[in-house]
């Protein structure tokens, strides 16, 4: 019986090469590709996660787990059965529009990735119409907006507004952070959630998308 | 006894052949990386072109040739001086002399009542300038936090406005634009009395993040740089990459990197408008590397800005750069020891134009009152390490040794008497020095609330308006005016 630890212990280390051999190795011993994502990959994955949030990991390791665990994916997507594939939902993620800043956005673009979402990285100095396009465009469950500055924060609300009068609200659920965000800010401007940090940004798209 | 530019030196973080190392490497850097940039920069571009900076227009890359930076650079003055509205507080920024003093775009504020966190208001950074104003080892008054009650737009005009009105120090601070840039200097003009009186003894002067590391042309500040340097607005070239995640995880290759962007920015200026006014602007700054956020309290921010003024002395023009950030959100020990060792580390490193070093709290996002008072302290026992100790006949005392004898006090002696407000460093009362009993009698107290106390002083004594009943009024018809 194949230990399922192995692959969440080789998640936690970040070791890619590693990882991707255990993966295998587990295949070859017959464990289901639906059992090696679900008890090995994402529980290593829920570890990172947790121990980003708790700010107890170095952030470089956090994602040279996150890559490990890109790789993995990339071997065990096609293996799975559509339905389990596309059981983690499409996320478009970018920071708004007069906002430059993106170590953050791409933290959680890469967690999100990580934990099996399909996410697409619109990038910086995204305009509201040009949110509302790519939603047209791509048909996500989950968009991500970014903004670190002050004097960017209202665009966020701006972005909702948009998002609402172009009559897609009820097609995705909208999540935000970035330094000066807060979950008031949030409510007040009627996203659906906000994560203080990528690691729980993850549980969050998880709760949101249930 | 002033504590204002005093000499530091006296820690030097780099040997002369390190920080020639670091300056070749920089030269390096610009030559092999070089610098890219995004739209709107035409004109700078075309400029550097000319000037023999080698374009790749394809993958927006700027190269820049070490005899053009050299040439460059040594047309940047190595004196630069920032006014301020009374004599006592002007900043001589040259050589090793230290200064100090706020600086900052907080977005929170500890509550004066209830000590808790809220938003900061315009409100804030007027009483904030007030009581800068009466603390004298905080040398000049760099906005240090945004006004979030007024509307964006609105921001440029009424930070300075509300800055000079509390203060007569030297005041900076940043704009969002070219438009805004020219309102504001019309503004400062009309307090000066004309332009030509606030051209020839600026007491504003500008920030301009002009580059964003790693080895980036931000154009919006990259334009307001070279305004500034058309019109001879001292300007300091802000850059600040974090070690481990927009720069080298080394603190050498931060500091090479931070250079190499430097240089290129004194090189635009000096381009632009040769011998206009700027400061070495690198702020060495490290990455919480648990949150990315920024880590503000490290000891090895003060080595590394310690480092960044040798780096700017080599190249002989005047930096500016940070101290005094602490990681924690109160004012406690931990904020206490963070300030005290950067600001120690800067001071003694001959730093000329130290920001942040007063009212910083949760690393650059948070001020308090109370914590520019305990800073003020700190940044005068900092100058004092400066003043050393004198020696002449008069301070060696022979005479006085003889006069009081052996076995006998000098308490009442005449040369104590002279001495005793001079010698030592007296502060501006918030260090507990008082005997148990008497700390008990008044309410068993910290630092935070003797700090409260002494804020709640200076801010209920009568405003001193440093901008006039006259030219409030006019300031007021022509600018949209919110405090």
């Amino acid at each position: 019986m194949f230990d399922l630890k192995l692959i969440a212990q080789a998640v936690i280390k970040g070791n890619e090469k590693e990882l991707s051999e255990i993966v295998q190795r587990a295949l070859a011993e017959g464990v289901s590709p639906k059992q090696v994502l679900s008890d090995g990959l994402l529980c290593g994955m829920d570890v990172v996660g947790e121990r980003m949030e708790s700010e107890e990991m170095f952030i470089p390791e956090v994602l040279m787990s996150a890559k490990a665990m890109g790789t993995a994916l990339k071997t065990l997507m096609p293996l799975l059965a559509e339905q389990d594939a596309a059981a983690f939902g499409k996320v478009i993620i970018g920071t708004v529009k007069g906002d430059l800043h993106d170590i953050g956005k791409n933290l959680v673009g890469m967690m999100l990735e990580s934990a099996g979402f399909e996410v697409i990285n619109l990038g910086v100095d995204i305009s509201p119409e040009k949110f509302v396009a790519e939603i047209k465009n791509h048909n996500p469950d989950l968009v991500c907006i970014s903004a670190l500055l002050t004097t960017t924060m209202p665009v966020m609300k701006k972005i909702v507004e948009a998002i609402q009068q172009s009559g897609l609200r009820d097609k995705v659920k909208v999540m935000v952070g970035g330094a000066p965000v807060n979950q008031k800010f949030a409510t007040d401007i009627h996203a659906d959630g906000y994560a203080p940090d990528a690691g729980s940004a993850v549980k969050l798209a998880r709760a949101v998308l249930q | 006894m002033t504590s204002m530019g005093l000499a530091g030196i006296q820690y030097r973080p780099l040997s002369e052949s390190q920080v020639k190392k670091i300056h070749e490497a920089a030269l390096i850097i610009l030559e092999k990386t070089g610098f890219t940039y995004e739209s709107g920069l035409d004109d700078t571009l075309d400029m550097l072109e000319k000037a023999g900076a080698v374009l790749d227009r394809d993958l927006a890359r700027i190269r820049f040739p070490a005899e053009l930076i050299a040439e460059q650079i040594a047309k940047a003055p190595e004196r630069v001086i920032l006014y301020g509205r009374k004599e006592k507080n002007d900043l001589d920024l040259t050589e090793h002399r230290v200064h100090l003093g706020t600086g900052g775009a907080a977005i929170r504020i500890l509550d004066l009542e209830t000590g808790e966190a809220r938003g900061t208001t315009l409100k804030d950074l007027y009483d904030l300038g007030r009581l800068v104003d009466k603390l004298d080892n905080i040398h000049f008054f760099l906005r240090p936090c945004i006004p979030r009650d007024i509307p964006e737009s609105e921001y440029d005009i009424n930070v300075y406005y509300t800055c000079m009105k509390a203060t007569a120090k030297h005041v900076m601070s940043g704009v969002n634009d070219v438009e805004a840039f020219y309102r504001v200097l019309d503004l400062a003009a009309m307090v000066a009395g004309s332009m030509e009186a606030l051209v020839a003894k600026p007491f504003i002067s500008m920030i301009t993040c002009f580059a964003i590391s790693p080895l980036k042309l931000c154009t919006q500040s990259t334009l307001i740089m070279r305004e500034c340097a058309k019109t001879r607005i001292p300007v300091a070239l802000s850059c600040a990459p974090m070690a481990g995640s927009t720069s080298p995880i080394t603190m050498a290759g931060t500091l090479a990197q931070m250079h190499a962007e430097q240089l290129v920015g004194i090189t635009i200026c000096q381009l632009t408008n040769p011998g206009a006014p700027l400061l070495y602007g690198g702020i060495p700054g490290m990455a919480n590397l648990k949150n990315m956020g920024y880590l503000g309290g490290a000891a090895e921010c003060g080595i590394m800005n310690a480092a960044a003024h040798q780096l700017a002395n080599h190249i002989r023009v005047p930096n500016y750069n940070s101290s005094g950030l602490t990681d924690s959100k109160l004012p406690d020990a931990q904020a206490g020891w963070e300030k005290g060792l950067t600001s120690l580390l800067a001071a003694m490193g001959g730093s000329n134009f130290v920001h942040h070093a007063a009212g910083m709290l949760e690393s650059m996002l948070a001020v308090a009152y109370e914590q520019f008072v305990i800073d003020d302290e700190i940044i005068g026992m900092c100058c004092k390490v400066l003043d050393g100790i004198d020696s002449d006949e008069e301070h060696l005392a022979l005479e006085v040794i003889d006069q009081v004898g052996p076995g006998s006090s000098y308490m009442t002696s005449e040369h104590t008497m002279r001495h005793m407000h001079s010698e030592y460093f007296e502060g501006n009362g918030v260090t507990d020095r008082k005997s148990r009993v008497k700390w008990e009698k008044d309410g068993s107290r910290d630092a935070w609330m003797r700090a409260r106390e002494i804020v709640r002083g200076i801010l209920q004594s009568a405003e001193t308006p440093y901008i006039s009943a006259a030219q409030d009024k006019a300031i007021r018809e022509k600018y949209n005016i919110l405090l």
